[in-house]
């Protein structure tokens, strides 16, 4: 029993914490472009392309995470099954 | 039948290539792949026929073509130097093509080829083969060791294992991962959203309007998919470019 609650617990955890980490990895690149832009408004085109460049870095890592969830999921079993095992012959 | 496709996967919904398997496609060939070939019949036929004939002052096609190979060599110039126009045509296929297999997913009726690790890792290998093969070509093999020692001689027994490493399985692996998940993710939620929201329609009264909603979200969802598609693309093609620009370029 408490290999499948690990199990679901790793599949609903992992993704969301990578999303929190990467949202605040995210917030401060968009940040530091947008300052950049600001202060330089010539170089908009440049920070703008460095700017999606490092979201999209940040984002892998993320979706690397997406990945073992899919795996993860399809080791979890049915849900109709696991109560008729608990309930019992 | 209308759970069953609300929780499939988006990999078990089908394009209407699927007729090829009773042709006699062979059952490993996955159904990506299939729209691959289909991708790269209509673009290779395509563009030829659009560039037979080539005036000295374009007109519309041409000219839009035109901007395009510009833009592509600008693009590629800017990242590897001067010494980058010989490999405009490598890195400008590797983003147009990426860019329109990945768009050809959220056409109805097709799958994204990315949308399978078979498409994304024969990609990752030929950006891996490309980097390999020009950094022994321009350093020669003892020099491209050299390369992979490092700087600092004594530093060498660290970074060099470091750096085979990352030259043969991490680089080569989070191209194609990075690709094929964005792709998968977004094809997948694309497909769960329109199962449920199907599903909400047909269950009744009060349903309706969240399936309505779930339509909304949906078509959002599509509008990023596109936005994120192009973005891959270009992250590829600008690794892809960075890769072979460290392996050739003589940091003197």
């Amino acid at each position: 029993m408490s290999y499948l609650t690990a199990l679901v617990l790793a599949v609903g955890f992992g993704v969301p914490l990578a999303a929190l980490t990467a949202s605040l990895a995210q917030a401060r690149v968009g940040a530091a472009a947008l300052e950049g832009m600001a202060r330089q408004p010539e170089a908009a085109a440049r920070l703008q392309f460095a700017m999606i460049l490092g979201l999209a870095f940040i984002e892998s890592l993320v979706i690397y995470a997406l990945l073992i969830f899919f795996v993860l999921m399809l080791k979890l079993p049915n849900t109709a099954d696991v109560l008729g095992k608990i309930a019992g012959p | 039948m209308h759970a069953e496709g609300a929780s499939s996967l988006a990999g078990e919904h089908g394009s209407w290539l699927h007729f090829l398997y009773q042709l006699g496609v062979p059952k490993w060939v996955e159904e990506p792949v299939l729209n691959c070939w289909f991708l790269i019949l209509v673009l290779g036929v395509g563009l030829y026929l659009a560039t037979r004939r080539l005036d000295v002052l374009p007109k519309s096609l041409q000219n839009f073509l035109e901007w395009v190979v510009e833009e592509l060599q600008n693009f590629t110039v800017q990242i590897m130097g001067p010494q980058g126009k010989v490999f405009v045509p490598f890195i400008g296929t590797l983003f147009l093509y990426i860019a329109l297999m990945n768009i050809l997913g959220l056409v109805p009726g097709f799958l994204a080829p990315t949308s399978t690790l078979n498409t994304t890792v024969a990609l990752a290998l030929c950006v891996f083969a490309a980097t390999q093969y020009h950094g022994i070509r321009t350093r020669g093999l003892w020099g491209y060791v050299k390369h992979l020692w490092g700087e600092p001689f004594w530093l060498g027994p660290v970074m060099f294992p470091i750096h085979m490493l990352e030259e043969f399985i991490a680089r080569p692996l989070s191209l194609a991962v990075r690709l094929f998940g964005n792709i998968f993710g977004d094809d997948t939620v694309i497909a769960r959203l329109g199962g449920v929201a199907v599903l909400n329609v047909l269950l009744g009264s009060y349903f309706v309007a969240l399936g309505a909603f779930t339509f909304l979200v949906q078509a959002f969802v599509i509008w990023l998919a596109v936005i994120f598609a192009l973005a891959q693309a270009l992250v590829f093609a600008t690794l892809a470019s960075v890769y072979i620009a460290g392996a050739i370029i003589e940091e003197e």
